[in-house]
């Protein structure tokens, strides 16, 4: 059963080690570093971290990020993982718990980008029945096409779209993220679909309240933090 | 054919390993990202040309599409902004060598009926026709890497196991396929396109190991000339990137680059004049302190 869950944006930058001198978003990473520390705090006996990749599929628990992808030349600088690197939403997930000072058991599932809706609700409502005390950090991005300087240019539906989401967090109201059009997800590069489904699932029947912890775009990206908390069903 | 670096035939020019070429950018843009539109109006663009040839270029590279993504410029528009220019640089200049900055195979083949000696296509091959075109026509071609990615658009998170490998990987293929296609190999290229398909840290790996581009024996060229990666590793914007353009110049000269793509040409020059010095390639100017 979840106990707590949390919702992050996964860009790479959001590792202290891939910007350089400059922290570059320091409010976003101290957002996230909070929403993990809450899911600690719910005493959870494994977190689960789901987020987009190519596959759909679960990974060592032990597994991290390989920075190096991101950031060659600075291998000296980098921790280098013996296990093979993670998806860079699961790697970035990993790299948060680890920072929040995480080392409990973990479950790393990662979701097709093509993933039906229904699928990854199923993979949720799974996530969710795997422990009696699950914690869920789901990495997921809103539309990478939010200004003239976005990764995918501007796209005027960009807006309404993310705003769409960030609704249905809000008012915890998680299932009106499993009608999300596919297709307009992927023409807006929000590449956090997949999750954000698995997250209604897992939540699904539950009553949910959220804390918005960050809303931003600094860099033409959608990022959304909030921490969702998920009291008990009453008997 | 990797080894050594042999001549390097553009136009109707040989140029040997040593000799380091500078080739001038010149924009029939209104929207490129430096200082843009400054050479929009054909009497200003000629104008440039007639400076930077005078400054000591040796190639005027001549494009009508920013790299960055914004306003549709189909190929129409694009012959359009470039082709009348090309034919008309060709007029003053029988000489020079005139580069079509193109990936477009239609604009490539009016380009160089208009004139054009190379095509630099700095999207990585992504319309495969520009090599015939360029084998058709006997001109050059520059054979880049742009991380698979689409023309005009901006990396998103992307990510290498190992992103000179795949530079190589990646031009070599394309230089095969340009030899296959028919283009002379003397008039083969290779660019490892900093920024194209890749995050500063991996415009400054490419940057650092470019001897692996050199050491394949094809020309390599760099256009780093006031890019993002050095505004990002400067943290410095636009107008003052210019001595960090010619500090990545200088390494990669130092590793065996041979054709620098550059807006501001005296600087660019008086950089490779001094590294070909030090390398010993060439000897300076005057020699006499010391010496009386």
């Amino acid at each position: 059963m979840i106990v707590a869950a949390a919702l992050c944006p996964a860009p790479p930058l959001l590792v202290r080690e891939l910007t350089g001198t400059d922290p570059v978003a320091a409010d976003l990473r101290i957002a996230c570093l909070d929403a993990a520390a809450e899911l600690m705090a719910a005493d959870p006996e494994m977190i689960a971290v789901a987020g987009a990749a190519e596959q759909t599929r679960t990974w060592d628990g032990a597994s991290s990020l390989d920075l190096t992808l991101f950031a060659p030349g600075a291998r000296a600088r980098l921790r280098a993982g013996r296990s093979p690197g993670l998806p860079p939403a699961l790697g970035v997930g990993a790299w948060l718990l680890g920072q929040a000072g995480y080392t409990g058991d973990r479950m790393l599932q990662s979701v097709a980008g093509n993933e039906p809706a229904g699928r990854c609700a199923g993979i949720g409502t799974s996530l969710a029945g795997s422990r009696a005390r699950v914690s869920l950090l789901v990495m997921a991005d809103g539309t990478a096409r939010r200004g003239l300087k976005a990764p995918g240019y501007l796209d005027e539906r960009s807006a309404g779209f993310d705003a769409d989401v960030e609704r249905a967090v809000r008012s915890g109201r998680l299932d009106a993220l499993l009608s999300i059009d596919q297709d307009l997800a992927r023409d807006l590069m929000a590449t956090g679909r997949p999750a954000w489904q698995v997250l209604a699932g897992a939540v699904a029947g539950r009553r949910v309240t959220s804390e918005i912890r960050y809303v931003g775009d600094p860099f033409g990206v959608a990022y959304l933090v909030a921490s969702l908390r998920v009291p008990p069903d009453q008997p | 054919m990797p080894g050594e670096q042999s001549d390097l035939r553009l136009g109707r020019h040989s140029f040997a390993p040593g000799q380091l070429l500078v080739m001038a950018i010149v924009n029939r843009t209104p929207d490129s990202f430096f200082q843009p539109g400054d050479t929009w109006d054909e009497p200003v663009a000629m104008e440039r040309v007639h400076q930077v040839i005078a400054e000591g270029a040796d190639i005027v590279d001549i494009g009508g599409v920013p790299a960055a993504p914004g306003q549709e410029v189909d190929a129409n528009e694009e012959i359009r902004r470039t082709v009348g220019f090309i034919a008309a640089v060709r007029g003053a200049y029988p000489d020079v060598v005139i580069s079509a900055d193109t990936w477009r195979h239609e604009v490539a083949r009016e380009a160089c009926a208009a004139g054009a000696d190379l095509i630099n296509d700095s999207w990585g091959g992504w319309d495969g026709q520009v090599a015939e075109v360029a084998a058709e026509f006997g001109a050059a071609l520059v054979c880049s890497h742009a991380g698979g990615q689409r023309p005009r658009t901006r990396p998103f998170r992307v990510s290498y196991q190992d992103v000179m490998a795949d530079v190589l990987d990646h031009t070599q293929k394309l230089a095969a396929r340009a030899l296959a296609a028919g283009v002379d190999p003397a008039r083969i290229v290779i660019d490892a396109a900093h920024d194209f398909g890749k995050n500063t840290w991996h415009s400054l790996e490419v940057t650092r190991r470019l001897t692996e581009m050199s050491a394949t024996g094809w020309p390599v060229l760099i256009s780093v000339s006031n890019k993002d990666f050095i505004g990002e590793t400067l943290n410095l914007p636009l107008p003052d990137r210019l001595a960090g353009t010619l500090a990545a110049t200088a390494v990669c000269a130092w590793q065996g680059a041979r054709i620098f793509r550059a807006h501001q040409v005296i600087q660019t020059r008086q950089v490779l004049d001094m590294v070909a010095a030090i390398r010993g390639d060439t000897p300076p100017a005057r020699a006499v302190r010391g010496l009386a």
